[in-house]
């Protein structure tokens, strides 16, 4: 068991997502910064897919009431065993009794918490990830709260040895500046050539509304082709005939703020999408905080592609680095 | 002109239409479904919209520009006139004009077109009617095509099967309500919705279903297989009822009796685009008999 | 007397409201007592407000940051003199 003591800003129980129910409208869920997630689990000797804690902004006091053995990825909110810091993207052994805190946030913003064996929640649809909107999955479809208890479950597939790292180049950086890449398309032809233009030359801040749902910018206004609506859309320029949203497409609804929709997301309605942050980017836009900047840069289908293929690669690397070991 | 357009690596959009009608979405249906029978390697998710539809899938499996080459191959091969839709006809009832989603659309008339009224009042005048009551009578007189799902889970967008000239249309919020109350009944461009889960919207709202359209606890005879009811190519028939039926279907729900009224259906698109007055007749009346 | 100051931060980014509310008054005005646990402001994010509350007893000398400033994750908020 892993008792809470404080639960942090919002940490919640996450997997690799809930996949395959998307035209019911159920959205993914799931760990936002992949990448970090599977790392967090390959360093405990856990199939990829167990489920962790994904920690955000500032993080929990937790006690172990059992030996453990964890790894923390992702950014940097420094954790500490009983007040001394420990290292982060390592395979660490805690003891019965061990309290596990932070420090405030350096840089990123989510890290993930694998403990080998996973952590012990139902299975709603064929996933442990928490999705609040509903109420469902995780531990009681909720972040964590004060007292709650977690379980340890027993799905560690082999050990890893204690002090097993990560090798520094496959640690990701964070910045406060990003550059986020985006597959034009969908329905961009709704926006000016001049607002298209602006979309890829501004840097957009972050706002305080920046959660597992989607993150909204702030920049400057940008404009949609006058046109008369087409018949059903609903009579804003940004609204088109209710459709579906990828994961990751970004809107403007009035053209007032952009907003990329993220794992929690609706999965579809009324705006106007105009990009999509590419896969590989997810993980990195997860670890942007609010007040950072982002500035998107347009990239064809073919580079969307070859990142993708860059990163199975890194995580390849890791599976491997450790198997060395 | 159809357009083919990726959603990052993961998706592929298609637009059939950017104007809703029945027949395009019908197309969604069609195209949808002979893709789903093919069972091709790497497609995760296949969601049929209004008047688009997307597929999401694992490029490592199938490439984007492959995926395209199929979906186009189908745009010509399928025809809705050979196609049979197999559904229900559900009697969704509608308790309108009701104290809780009143006092919730009052709360945000600062975010509405027409601060002054009620949102029955706003989209009876828009569209030409002279009271609520008469735009009650219209939205619960023919059936709905239930034409996507999504949003949030189980919401189903809902277009009318009547003749574009009688179509209700109204606008949406003006910005988007922070909070609309759970199994809300609104309303915004050409589709009626209910609300599943309480939560964000910008739909004009009109009243509150008296049953649950989603239920995490599946307690309900209805939810058995599924924490969500609607189906795309469900048709609903939102009837109106008292204040009174409300309070006893809630007492059904309650101690776990309540089911839906419905009958299944086999239909041609043709059948509907072709006369939707004697389909919805035909229809209502096999729902009641 | 000592004049040992104190420096108040945010642990997390944010919108930092020096208010309970908009129509209500602030927490505290600058230049007066405080106590360790006080709450001194709100910083908003992801839908949650989170108190910023005073580490040590003293005077609030002054408040670095404005109403509704978006504030950085460590920013300092305000700076508390020991009496």
């Amino acid at each position: 068991m892993i008792k809470v003591i404080q639960p942090g800003l919002q940490t919640t129980v996450q997997d690799y997502g809930r996949i395959g129910y998307y035209e019911v409208g159920m959205p993914p869920s799931g760990a936002m910064d992949k990448y970090s997630f599977t790392a967090a689990n390959v360093l405990v000797g856990n199939e990829e897919n167990a489920a962790a804690l994904e920690i955000t902004y500032m993080g929990p006091v937790l006690e172990f009431q059992q030996d453990a053995v964890i790894a923390l990825t992702g950014g940097e909110i420094p954790p500490k065993v009983n007040g001394e810091l420990v290292p982060m993207w390592e395979t660490l052994a805690v003891k019965a009794g061990d309290q596990l805190s932070f420090d405030f946030v350096k840089q990123g913003a989510r890290v993930y918490l694998a403990v080998a064996g996973g952590i012990d929640v139902p299975l709603i649809m064929g996933s442990r990830s928490t999705y609040t909107l509903c109420g469902i999955g995780g531990l009681e479809g909720r972040p964590l709260q004060a007292g709650d208890e977690l379980k340890i479950g027993s799905a560690a597939k082999q050990r890893v040895k204690i002090g097993t790292r990560i090798q520094e180049d496959l640690i990701p950086v964070f910045s406060k500046t990003n550059e986020i890449r985006v597959v034009v398309g969908l329905c961009s032809y709704r926006l000016t050539e001049e607002s298209k233009e602006r979309f890829f030359s501004l840097d957009w801040t972050v706002t305080a509304e920046a959660n597992r749902v989607g993150y909204r910018f702030k920049g400057e206004r940008l404009s949609f082709v006058e046109r008369e609506q087409p018949f059903g859309a609903g009579s804003n320029p940004s609204n088109v005939v209710d459709l579906g949203y990828p994961i990751g497409s970004i809107q403007v609804p009035d053209g007032v703020e952009p907003i990329a929709l993220l794992n929690d997301a609706v999965t579809g309605g009324g705006y106007a999408t105009i990009c999509t942050i590419i896969s590989a980017d997810l993980n990195k836009m997860a670890q942007v905080k609010t007040n950072e900047k982002v500035r998107f840069v347009a990239v064809d289908i073919e580079t969307a592609l070859q990142a993708r293929k860059e990163y199975a690669y890194k995580l390849a690397q890791i599976k491997q680095q450790l198997q060395l070991l | 002109m159809t357009r083919y357009e990726y959603g990052g690596d993961e998706f592929i959009f298609v637009e059939l239409s950017e104007s809703m009608s029945l027949e395009v979405n019908f197309q969604a249906m069609a195209i949808t479904k002979q893709l789903r029978e093919e069972r091709l390697p790497g497609i995760l998710d296949i969601c049929p919209s209004n008047a688009s539809y997307m597929v999401r899938f694992q490029p490592e499996e199938i490439h984007p520009d492959k995926l395209i080459s199929k979906l186009k191959e189908l745009e010509q091969s399928v025809s809705v006139d050979d196609f049979d839709i197999s559904s229900r006809i559900v009697d969704v009832p509608i308790l309108f004009d009701d104290p809780w989603t009143n006092e919730a659309l009052m709360r945000f008339r600062d975010r509405h077109q027409d601060p002054s009224s009620t949102d029955l009042e706003y989209a009876a005048r828009v569209n030409g009617f002279d009271s609520k009551e008469e735009l009650i009578q219209a939205i619960t007189d023919y059936p709905y095509l239930v034409s996507m799902i999504g949003f949030v889970p189980g919401l189903p967008w809902c277009y009318q099967m009547v003749p574009r000239e009688q179509q209700i249309e109204v606008p949406k919020y003006v910005r988007p309500r922070t909070y609309t109350p759970e199994r809300a009944f609104g309303f915004g461009g050409a589709f009626a919705v209910i609300y599943p889960v309480q939560g964000a919207g910008g739909y004009q709202l009109f009243g509150v279903a008296a049953a649950p359209i989603y239920q995490k606890e599946q307690r309900l005879y209805d939810f058995k297989d599924s924490m969500t009811f609607p189906r795309q190519g469900d048709i609903f028939r939102y009837r109106s009822i008292t204040m009174e039926e409300f309070q006893a279907i809630e007492k059904q729900v309650e101690d776990g009796t309540f089911r839906y009224l419905t009958r299944e259906i086999t239909f041609k698109p043709r059948q509907v685009l072709e006369n939707p007055k004697a389909f919805s007749d035909e229809v209502l009346g096999g729902l009641y008999a | 007397m000592s004049d040992q100051k104190n420096k108040v931060l945010s642990p997390i980014p944010g919108v930092f409201y020096r208010k309970p509310a908009p129509d209500k008054e602030v927490f505290i005005h600058e230049g007066a007592a405080v106590k360790a646990g006080d709450v001194i402001g709100l910083v908003e994010v992801m839908k949650n407000f989170y108190e910023i509350k005073a580490e040590s007893d003293g005077v609030l000398e002054s408040f670095l940051v404005n109403e509704e400033d978006i504030l950085d994750a460590g920013q300092e908020i305000a700076v508390i003199s020991a009496r």
